[in-house]
């Protein structure tokens, strides 16, 4: 099967220059992959740098050493030393982060957040809102909510626009961190479907999931981050 | 494993908009900006922040073609052959300015006409370019003012009976209408209350978005620089001392500067 992501020699250490140059080692010699239609969990616990080594996947933060290989439209691109308007580029075509927090935009109505990365990738403005409206049905959204921009919505209402938006149209690469983490269980088996649904399409997924039961339904693979701290 | 690796090799188009090499500026002994260097491509905006007397400013004025640089080169590629606009006649640069650039100043009263009706204010760029048709020249004003949303009633209101955020909108229409390349913003927000400020930038961000301009925004304010921007640079001193995508800059900050900048402030 295709490989997605390829994990290469990765190392991850914080300094932090204005206390006292602290050094913060999180892990090191990270090598893995995923394909397509794989789900891999990240397992460990409580700051062994689960969300650290996702968000370096996404090209947020930086490694210290290492490189990061995805497979981008049929081609091999290290997103450590791409520059950005690449790595904007992947992540618009090709890789997707879902959190648990909506970063909300003034005046931007909930049903346009979640249109607007089908409107990014060229799908036809009508057919956007009934996918969006689509996904915003399955998620529970109340209806009056739509139009209306989040700002003032709750944190689980937000939530769900996030996702929404996320799995309207599942990338080739799915990057998810806690997403369930304050759903009831309806919402939350919502959620499981997406995840399932688009690995079943074929994206390869990583993600973190707290939630014992949610993380046995979606894995097809584990892996332990605690093993690549560094030897002190 | 055996992968051939080329960032280079996506790249959707081949020559970036603007070139900055080696810009450097001095008030006698002070440093403004010192041997700063990056390149634009269409389409990218890129966010300039720092403590007050950073040198942002500074830096802005050699890069809009509007201050000289004591050393450096600044290229734009407007055309065909990219054009050196410290090197060309005065002229030149101005027309360059005119046409394919827009700079939104701090302050709207630097960039409007005070003494001139809304319509007139935008109207009079078109016809800088040259257009001559009345009609045609107050519909486009027209529009451009519903862009900005600015009510269609106050096209022949002076500035000077517009509030700050108005005006600022009026500045902004005035320097779009001309469908430039390429906009420098100083602090395009700065001066205006919160409120006014969310309604300004959610504007930017979607003008900026639907007409695919590269820009370059001064602001000292990170929120702004999250939602507006794809590129940060971070200046000290008049120097630039982290750069890259604005999420990497300021989820995962490098330099103890920028550090101490996005730790100031709760969430950005
Ligand atoms: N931007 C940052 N700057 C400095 N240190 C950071 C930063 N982000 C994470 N860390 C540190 O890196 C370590 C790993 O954090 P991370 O959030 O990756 O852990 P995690 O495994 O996701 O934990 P949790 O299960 O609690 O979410 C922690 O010690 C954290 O404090
Ligand atoms: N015309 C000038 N003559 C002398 N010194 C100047 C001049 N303009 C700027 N400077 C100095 O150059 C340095 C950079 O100023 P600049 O205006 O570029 O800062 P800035 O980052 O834009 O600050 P702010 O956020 O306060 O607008 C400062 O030390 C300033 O005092
Ligand atoms: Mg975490
Ligand atoms: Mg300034």
């Amino acid at each position: 099967m295709t490989t997605m992501i390829h994990v290469e020699n990765v190392a991850k250490e914080f300094t932090l220059h204005n206390q006292g140059g602290v050094r913060l080692p999180v892990f090191d010699n990270v090598d893995f992959t995923v394909a397509a239609g794989e789900a891999l969990v990240l397992a460990g616990a409580s700051g062994a740098g689960k969300s650290s080594l996702l968000r370096i996947l996404y090209g947020n933060y930086r490694p210290t050493s290492g490189r990061i290989v995805i497979t981008h439209a049929g081609r091999p691109v290290d997103i450590v030393s791409a520059v950005p308007r690449t790595v904007l580029d992947i992540r618009r075509r090709t890789l997707g982060f879902v959190s648990q927090f909506l970063r909300v935009i003034p005046r931007v109505s909930a049903l346009d957040i979640v249109r607007d990365p089908l409107l990014a990738r060229g799908v036809s403005p009508e057919e956007a809102s009934e996918r969006a409206k689509a996904m915003l049905a399955r998620l529970n959204l109340p209806q009056r909510l739509w139009e209306l921009a989040p700002a003032t919505f709750s944190g689980g209402e937000q939530q769900r626009v996030n996702i929404a938006r996320s799995f309207v149209d599942p990338s080739p690469i799915m990057l998810i961190d806690e997403p369930t983490a304050s759903l009831d269980a309806g919402n939350r088996d919502v959620v499981v479907g997406l995840i399932a649904e688009a690995r079943e399409q074929g994206s390869a997924i990583v993600g973190i999931f707290h939630d014992e039961a949610v993380r046995e339904s979606v894995a097809t693979r584990y892996l332990d981050i605690t093993e690549f701290r560094k030897a002190a | 494993m055996n992968m051939q690796v080329n960032p280079q090799e996506l790249t959707l188009d081949p020559a970036p908009l603007l070139s900055v090499a080696g810009v450097s500026r001095f008030y006698g002994e002070r440093i403004g900006c010192a041997d700063v260097s990056f390149d634009l491509w269409p389409g990218e905006v890129l966010g300039i922040v720092g403590e007050s007397g950073s040198g942002k400013s500074t830096l802005l004025r050699c890069l809009a073609g509007i201050d000289r640089p004591d050393a450096g080169q600044v290229l734009f590629r407007g055309g065909a052959e990219p054009l050196d606009i410290y090197s060309v006649a005065e002229q030149e640069r101005r027309r360059l300015m005119r046409t394919a650039w827009g700079i939104v100043h701090q302050n709207p009263r630097d960039g409007l006409r005070m003494d001139v009706s809304a319509g007139g204010n935008v109207g009079e760029r078109l016809m800088d370019n040259g257009a001559r048709h009345y009609r045609k020249i107050r519909e486009a004003a027209l529009d451009w003012l519903q862009r900005v949303e600015i009510a269609a009633g106050r096209i022949d209101d002076r500035p000077r009976q517009f509030s700050g955020g108005m005006q600022q909108r009026l500045q902004i229409a005035r320097v779009l209408v001309s469908e430039p390349r390429l906009v420098f913003m100083d602090e395009p927000t700065g001066g205006l209350d919160v409120s006014v400020q969310a309604r300004l930038l959610d504007l930017l961000r979607v003008l900026v978005r639907d007409l695919g301009l590269a820009a370059i925004i001064v602001t000292h304010d990170l929120a702004v620089a999250r939602l507006l921007t794809d590129r940060l640079m971070v200046m000290k001193d008049g120097h630039v001392v982290e750069q890259g995508l604005t999420d990497q800059v300021l989820d995962d900050p490098h330099h103890a500067y920028t550090q101490l900048l996005t730790s100031a402030v709760l969430t950005v």
